[in-house]
């Protein structure tokens, strides 16, 4: 009965329907083993720390909370940072579908927000005009940008991962330099901040008492995970785009346009990308600081990779990849560690993630072995009845 | 003008190491993203070991930096094992593995320094290592042709150690049995299991080999240019690397030059912001110049490179 009970977990992993959802979840399970095992190597208690992440993030009461603060404004910062996060991952999905490493979201955010913030931030539009505009603003940055680098990999056969990290630096370096010299604060020496008729965030909103900032950009990130669902499952240029990704040279012969059908899913990716960045920088935040860029470029990959690249996945991997995010500041000031261990934690998922294809691998030898061990004993009892007797008692 | 030139070699000379280990890897067909998280955790290893012997030796010691550089050769090589192991025995897609491995690499590194740095002063937790900047020194004889010389004027100790390695690198891929089957590894791996080569073994091997050289890389930068260690490390240098090994057409010779051109563009970039007297923040600008020199140098390159053809392909001992 117990090698049975082990070629039950195989199955699920290795099954068509299930592996999607049991792969991911085997290695979640795994970093969390990993993260508690480093955690006690600090000596600290592991559950203390993953329920510090969760009240960190609103979803567990804290013990006190401090002016006109509760469990909703925690609630709704989450919400702030889940927003981007979730269309920066579609972004990567998008064109990871298609075959191609965006790397480069976070320079797309970083450009959409720099430009929506000097192009309508300042502009003292109202905010029916603002917000929308914004919104544009931000997508037309990020998409010019994404078909740029399709552009730079269709005409001249640059890998756009490396032309993407050289525009993330461009793109850092750039925007540093402007807001240095244009905008900068004279006190903080960050960008000026954004009007909150522009901001894609209501601030300061009364909610039971607490004081909530309610993001915009959820309603928006949801919906495009929808649509970006919609395009890969239902139409025929997502098919094409898949088509590309599992095989080029084959989807040429079939008489799929390769080259336009790269540049168009950059520029979807670097449109989702650049969506993240007005949603981050002139949404959860209000002002950017120069030559810095957002870690949530390339968290947005482990999530993409932990959601199975999927955009209903990517929904639940940033949903559980944030609460780390977020949660880490007030993790850190609970336990007194370090919170970059939130981003390790990240890295960890996405080393396990990495080696999802492996696993699954060994599970499917695993079910092919066995079935091996059975038609063995099969063939073993049909030529000679006596042994098979020891053999099923043994 | 002498500037230039000596600010653009020491600039070069780690660049060049980093983009020998990305040759190394590539050469062995094993795509190598890597080289980012490889020199920043070899640059880690490098500058805990130096941090931990600078009480011992005393503050003003120079044997600490070739120490620090064994360690980071050392700590770099065990590192890209995570990448071997990905790619050559997990068969995981060899990009994402390298990108996974440099973020791993960034976070592990930043989470590993605070907590060092929180048990080495107690309470104070930083996320840098100070060290020291090592002494410099000029070749006499040489360093007085006109131009030219000035290559060889104040020159960091380990601009030297790098082209032992360099030599040493080259000699081993070119001239020895396991550098023939590494290199038939990145073209025809059959052709290496025919012959009787274990090509998960060669590419593995290269592999750490490409980690170690990076790990060396880092902790130049580490050690001498910025004179700590600090998250700063991932400035793109290892992605920097790799475009030059790219137009170096994955071969060790031109690379070099490739590495110094960029050391010069970028320095001679610095000289001349600062020869315009322009303010500090027209500065950033010019540090866009090697990136920018990147992206046209591609446009131009890309399309005539033979990469290996074996590579970014997991090996398949049955395919044809």
């Amino acid at each position: 009965m117990k090698p049975k009970q082990k070629n039950r977990f195989a199955s699920l992993l290795d099954s068509e329907k299930w592996s999607s959802v049991t792969i991911p979840a085997l290695s979640v399970i795994l970093s969390l083993i990993t993260a508690s095992i480093m955690l006690l190597i600090l000596g600290k208690n592991p559950a203390t720390a993953f329920l510090s992440f969760l009240q960190g993030s609103g979803f567990v009461s804290k013990p006190g909370y401090g002016g006109g603060g509760g469990m909703l404004t925690d609630f709704f910062t989450y919400l702030n940072v889940l927003a981007p996060m979730l269309l920066a991952s579609l972004g990567f999905v998008m064109a990871f579908k298609a075959g191609l490493f965006n790397i480069g979201i976070a320079g797309q955010m970083l450009a959409a927000g720099f430009l929506a913030t000097a192009i309508i931030g300042y502009s003292g539009l109202s905010a029916w005009l603002a917000k929308p505009l914004v919104i544009l603003v931000g997508a037309a940055a990020g998409g010019l940008l994404g078909a740029f680098v399709g552009f730079l990999k269709y005409k001249f056969n640059i890998h756009e991962v490396v032309s993407t990290i050289m525009l993330n630096y461009i793109i850092s370096y750039l925007t540093g330099f402007f807001i240095n010299d244009r905008f900068a604060d004279s006190l903080t020496r960050s960008m000026k901040i954004c009007s909150d008729s522009a901001r894609l965030s209501w601030t300061d909103v009364q909610i039971a008492g607490m004081k909530c900032s309610i993001p915009l950009g959820i309603a928006l990130a949801l919906a495009a995970a929808f649509v970006v669902k919609f395009i890969f499952d239902k139409t025929v240029f997502g098919f094409e785009l898949r088509a590309v990704g599992r095989n080029p040279i084959c989807a040429r012969y079939t008489g799929i346009k390769v080259g336009r059908r790269i540049v168009v899913s950059l520029m979807l990716s670097g449109m989702l990308a650049g969506l993240a960045g007005v949603t981050y920088y002139c949404g959860y935040y209000n002002t950017i600081v120069p030559k810095s860029l957002a870690g949530m470029g390339y968290d947005a990959i482990a999530v993409a990779l932990l959601g199975n690249s999927s955009p209903i996945g990517a929904i639940f991997a940033s949903i559980l990849i944030t609460i780390f995010q977020n949660g880490s500041n007030y993790m850190s000031s609970t336990l007194g560690v370090a919170k970059e261990i939130a981003s390790l934690i990240t890295g960890i998922l996405l080393l396990f993630s990495a080696c999802g294809g492996y696993f699954r691998y060994l599970a499917h030898r695993r079910l092919e072995r066995a079935v091996d061990e059975e038609a063995q004993k099969a063939a073993a009892e049909s030529d000679a009845p006596e042994i098979s007797e020891n053999g099923k008692e043994g | 003008m002498e500037k230039v030139f000596i600010d653009g070699l020491s600039f070069a000379a780690p660049l060049f190491v980093m983009a020998m280990g990305g040759i190394y890897s590539e050469k062995s067909g094993v795509t190598n993203l890597a080289v980012e998280g490889f020199q920043g955790f070899g640059a880690f290893v490098g500058a805990l070991v130096a941090v931990m012997l600078m009480p011992i030796l005393g503050d003003g010691s120079q044997t600490v930096i070739y120490i620090a550089m064994a360690a980071a050769f050392v700590g770099g090589g065990i590192y890209a094992c995570i990448h071997g192991l990905l790619c050559v025995k997990f068969r995981a897609d060899q990009v994402i593995s390298g990108v996974v491995v440099n973020i791993l690499a960034v976070s592990l590194t930043t989470f590993l320094t605070s907590a060092v740095n929180k048990a080495l002063t107690g309470g104070q937790s930083s996320n840098k290592f100070i060290l020291g900047v090592s002494d410099r020194f000029t070749i006499p004889g040489i360093s007085n042709i006109p131009v030219i010389g000035a290559l060889f004027k104040n020159m960091y100790p380990y601009e030297i150690v790098i082209v032992v390695i360099a030599v040493a690198a080259w000699y081993l891929m070119y001239r020895t049995r396991f550098g023939m089957h590494l290199r038939a590894c990145g073209e025809n791996p059959q052709s290496v299991d025919a012959a009787g080569g274990n090509v998960t073994r060669t590419r593995f091997i290269a592999v750490m080999i490409s980690g170690a050289l990076s790990g060396v890389g880092g902790i130049c930068y580490a050690y001498s240019i910025s004179a700590n260690f600090s998250p700063n490390i991932y400035m793109g240098y290892g992605y920097l690397a790799i475009a030059a090994m790219i137009f170096g057409n994955w071969n060790i010779l031109p690379t070099a030059a490739v590495c110094l051109f960029f050391g010069l563009a970028k320095s001679g970039g610095y000289q001349l912001c600062l020869g315009m007297g322009l303010s500090s923040n027209y500065s950033d600008l010019f540090m866009m110049l090697p990136y920018i020199l990147t992206l046209l140098l591609l446009t131009f390159f890309s399309k005539k490179n033979h990469p290996p053809k074996a590579v970014g392909e997991a090996y398949d001992a049955g395919k044809r």
